[in-house]
């Protein structure tokens, strides 16, 4: 864990939080903010819902600290607690995890012209509808190893899934994307 | 174009480069169907890597850690309580006891001069006055420890 360029260790956070200092807390909610917001935000698109399970997970890190054995990062287990939460709301709410949706939305982007300059951003839309698409947990996949750039060992950490498993869905999911984009672009094309 | 093509697994992991076998680096040399699915492999991974995370419409730090105090006050509060409480069952249970022995304290006090009776008193209530004062002024100077500068994340 980090702190304007130098670095506080978990045990030192842990104990200083343990201890009473409930302002560390706040170093660890600032370090874990981008990795929870992507595991969340990838699977639950309702701002209200957003806030509620953002609540609960920081809450339960907190109150569950010193059952922190050090076994693995600590924002890798916070990562863990923000998936499990995230896992029970999808459940709740019977939205699958997994499962794929074959329905085209009618407002998908149709490219005009695709040797345009401008086609880059329009790509990019493309690609962030095609994401949005695949199931909630495929999204976060790809989300934890392409941007936050999380090895697989550590995603099956955090998803508590078999290390072959992850790699798996991670290649499902490149594969959707990638046949998604090229249908689009020969349907625009046609 | 080969009628055998590397499978879609194969294309992603050599892109990955998890791994590194000639013959997929020779394949592809001649292949261009598998070429093509490469290239568009490649591309895709480079949209991806180029997008920007959204953060959330509101603040998660705040947030969190308004939800964080809300739980330690609200425990702290009924720290406080069982605390109070217990003090008073206790006080009241010593009252009790003291009960059946309050003609002989009565007694002790009586033949005395009524100055001496009230400096007695005035010293008990003045112990038990400055000993409450300074429980109240540690558990607030706690409190104000606690919470203050909560939003400031500090080494």
């Amino acid at each position: 864990m980090s702190k304007e360029g130098f670095q506080v260790s978990d045990e030192d956070l842990v104990e200083k939080i343990l201890n009473g200092n409930i302002q560390s807390f706040a170093i660890v909610v600032k370090d874990t903010e981008k990795l929870v917001t992507q595991i969340v935000r990838k699977m639950i698109s309702n701002e209200d819902d957003q806030k509620d399970l953002v609540q609960e997970i920081y809450l339960r890190a907190y109150q569950s600290l010193s059952s922190f054995q050090f076994k693995s990062k600590l924002s890798t287990w916070i990562a863990t607690i923000a998936y499990n939460r995230t896992i029970i709301h999808l459940q709740k709410k019977k939205i699958p995890i997994t499962d794929i949706t074959e329905s085209r939305d009618e407002k998908f982007p149709i490219i005009e012209n695709p040797e345009s300059a401008t086609i880059k951003s329009e790509e990019a839309l493309i690609l962030q509808t095609e994401i949005a698409r695949l199931p909630p947990l495929y999204k976060t996949l790809i989300t934890l190893y392409h941007l936050e750039e999380l090895p697989t060992k550590e995603i099956a950490e955090i998803t508590n899934l078999p290390d072959g498993t992850v790699k798996s869905y991670l290649f499902r999911a490149r594969k959707i994307l990638k046949d998604n984009i090229s249908q689009h672009y020969s349907q625009s094309s046609s | 174009m080969k009628s055998s093509h590397l499978t879609e697994e194969n294309l992603q992991a050599y892109l990955l480069g998890e791994i590194q076998e000639k013959s997929i680096a020779e394949h592809l040399s001649t292949c261009s169907g598998c070429q093509k699915n490469l290239e568009e492999y490649h591309r895709l991974l480079e949209r991806i890597q180029k997008i920007n995370p959204e953060p959330f419409p509101f603040d998660l730090t705040a947030l969190a850690m308004e939800t964080v105090i809300r739980y330690e006050k609200k425990r702290s509060l009924k720290r406080e309580w069982v605390f109070w409480g217990s003090l008073f069952f206790l006080l009241l249970g010593i009252s009790s006891l003291s009960i059946p022995y309050f003609s002989e304290i009565k007694a002790i006090l009586y033949p005395k001069s009524s100055i001496i009776n009230l400096l007695t008193i005035g010293t008990g209530l003045a112990v038990l006055f400055f000993l409450t004062a300074d429980l109240i002024r540690q558990f607030n100077k706690k409190t104000t420890q606690l919470f203050k500068n909560n939003m400031q994340p500090t080494a």
